[in-house]
């Protein structure tokens, strides 16, 4: 005879969590039907899927993903360089601390939206001003996680390396960086999640392609269906990015120190 | 940070108004693009004063824009923090919960903005909804971590002393878990500040958010730039008063780094 049920959940997480899913979903699809009966305001998520696959075709859905990709990817690397960057001089050199600590500390309150009409004023609505405001979503934990990571590098390994005649770029990438990486991941993690969050709303507002482009258009032409399935495509890829991202992460720094 | 300290910053930004200012008058900077900091005081007079659009005071902005932020706040912290307890004392809802809840933070709270605006209207409903979501996911992952990452040496500890499962859970796992709530609670609000200013965008000309989108619509990035800087510093008061509010509730965890 199976086990219980309850016995398989237990050694399982991964049935258990596909469970959990799959009763989300199914009391949402049995509500969308029987309850609320208005596709027009709450679709079931199966007619939500059939809507999307029917009016859009694969291949403008990959294009509006890779466009938006493009985008995060592109603002994501340069909050990364920049980030790492001075977060590791501020974390290391105490007078470069000092001069632009306040200013950093400043600009970090300004939530990254707030951004969106100055970079349109300052780039106007082509790429630069997308790219600019995800730069700025994502580098201030980027900065913040290197600066730390930095700061606390152990003086024991500072000082054994320094006995060891390693200093200058040596000293640099082969000793702090490396153990600054466990905290520098943690940031690139948080800083990729709000990447996505920052995406959809610049597209939201002037976009022509991309998924927050998708999930507006959706709005304006009354489709439900689709807005939902692009809701859920954002989410699912962002899900994925980060997932890739803390694969990647395992890979280097999981070797020294688990994360 | 001593006087010697403070005095290289405060010359560098001294420089870089005085810089910015000359490029202006200079005409090297295109005032749209980049109003002088004069200009920006005289905007901020305006703002406060004479109000934009016409009659919107600052202080307006400013009372919308936090009721906003604390209603879908309150309403998550109400809602995450029993779930996220109940979740997270039972390892079975636990596991059943955990891609739901990793999918829910995946989810941009932005792009429900067109269903917030179908289910709620256009009125404060939707902007209320949209931040809750935000705070919410955030509230309910650090509320569910934090009572798993409870010691379980105090748990054992109780139990060898015969507690009562409900002391074990009111005296034992609640206090031990609260700093990581108090740090959830923290992050929750910043997720707030994040998603306002992208909730303001559509429906309304009050609030901060609004505000900004407004001014760039009527060429006035002077403005934009005014309402910048009080959303930033509304949001680091509003988080240092928690910190502070923290360091009351846990008197024990005072000095500490959570």
């Amino acid at each position: 005879m199976a086990p219980p049920l309850r016995a398989r959940l237990a050694a399982s997480p991964a049935l258990a969590g596909a469970l959990g899913v799959a009763l989300l979903l199914l009391a949402w699809e049995v509500a969308a039907r029987l309850l609320w009966r208005d596709p027009a305001t709450l679709p079931a998520p199966s007619e939500a899927v059939l809507v999307a696959l029917r009016l859009l075709t694969p291949g403008e859905i990959a294009m509006h993903v890779l466009i938006s990709l493009g985008r995060i990817l592109a603002g994501f690397t340069l909050a990364a360089v920049a980030g790492i960057t001075l977060g590791v001089l501020c974390g290391r050199v105490a007078a470069v601390e000092r001069l632009l600590r306040p200013f950093v500390e400043a600009f970090r309150p300004v939530p990254p939206l707030a951004w969106i009409p100055i970079a349109i004023v300052w780039f106007g609505l082509g790429e630069a001003s997308k790219v600019f405001v995800i730069f700025l979503g994502a580098f201030f934990p980027i900065w913040t996680s290197a600066w730390r990571g930095a700061a606390l590098v152990p003086q024991v390994l500072l000082d054994s390396a320094r006995s060891m005649e390693v200093r200058g770029p040596a000293l640099l990438f082969r000793v702090v960086l490396p153990a600054s990486l466990p905290d520098i991941a943690v940031g690139l993690r948080v800083a990729l999640g709000l990447s996505f969050g920052v995406l959809v709303a610049a597209e939201l507002i002037a976009a022509e392609r991309g998924m927050g482009r998708l999930v507006m258009q959706a709005r304006e032409l009354g489709q439900m269906g689709v807005a939902i399935f692009a809701i859920f495509l954002i989410g699912i890829i962002s899900l994925l990015a980060d997932q890739q991202l803390s694969a990647i992460i395992r890979r280097s720094v999981g070797r020294w120190r688990p994360v | 940070m001593n006087a010697r300290h403070a005095l290289p910053p405060l010359a560098l930004l001294a420089a870089l108004l005085l810089g910015w200012e000359a490029a202006a008058a200079a005409g090297w900077l295109t005032p749209i693009r980049f109003p002088p900091p004069s200009r920006l005081a005289t905007s901020f007079r305006e703002l406060a004063l004479e109000g934009f659009p016409f009659g919107a005071f600052l202080s307006t902005h400013v009372v919308a824009t936090l009721r906003r932020v604390l209603a879908g706040y309150l309403i998550a912290v109400a809602l995450a923090v029993p779930l996220g307890l109940l979740i997270g004392a039972s390892p079975l809802l636990d596991r059943m919960a955990s891609p739901v809840v990793a999918f829910g933070r995946s989810i941009a709270t932005l792009s429900l903005l067109p269903l917030a605006l179908v289910w709620f209207g256009t009125e404060e409903a939707p902007k209320v909804f949209l931040i809750g979501f935000g705070c919410f996911w955030v509230m309910l992952s650090n509320v569910i971590a934090a009572i798993k990452l409870v010691d379980p040496v105090l748990l054992r500890a109780a139990r060898s002393m015969d507690t009562p499962p409900r002391d074990i859970f009111l005296r034992v796992m609640l206090p031990a878990a609260l700093p990581r709530i108090a740090a959830g609670a923290r992050m929750a609000l910043g997720m707030g500040f994040v998603v306002i200013v992208g909730a303001e965008m559509i429906g309304t000309s009050i609030g901060l958010g609004a505000l900004i989108m407004e001014a760039r619509t009527f060429y006035r990035s002077d403005i934009t730039m005014v309402g910048m800087a009080c959303i930033g510093a509304i949001g680091f008061a509003l988080t240092a008063l928690l910190g502070l509010l923290e360091a009351r509730l846990m008197p024990w965890r005072r000095g500490r780094q959570t």
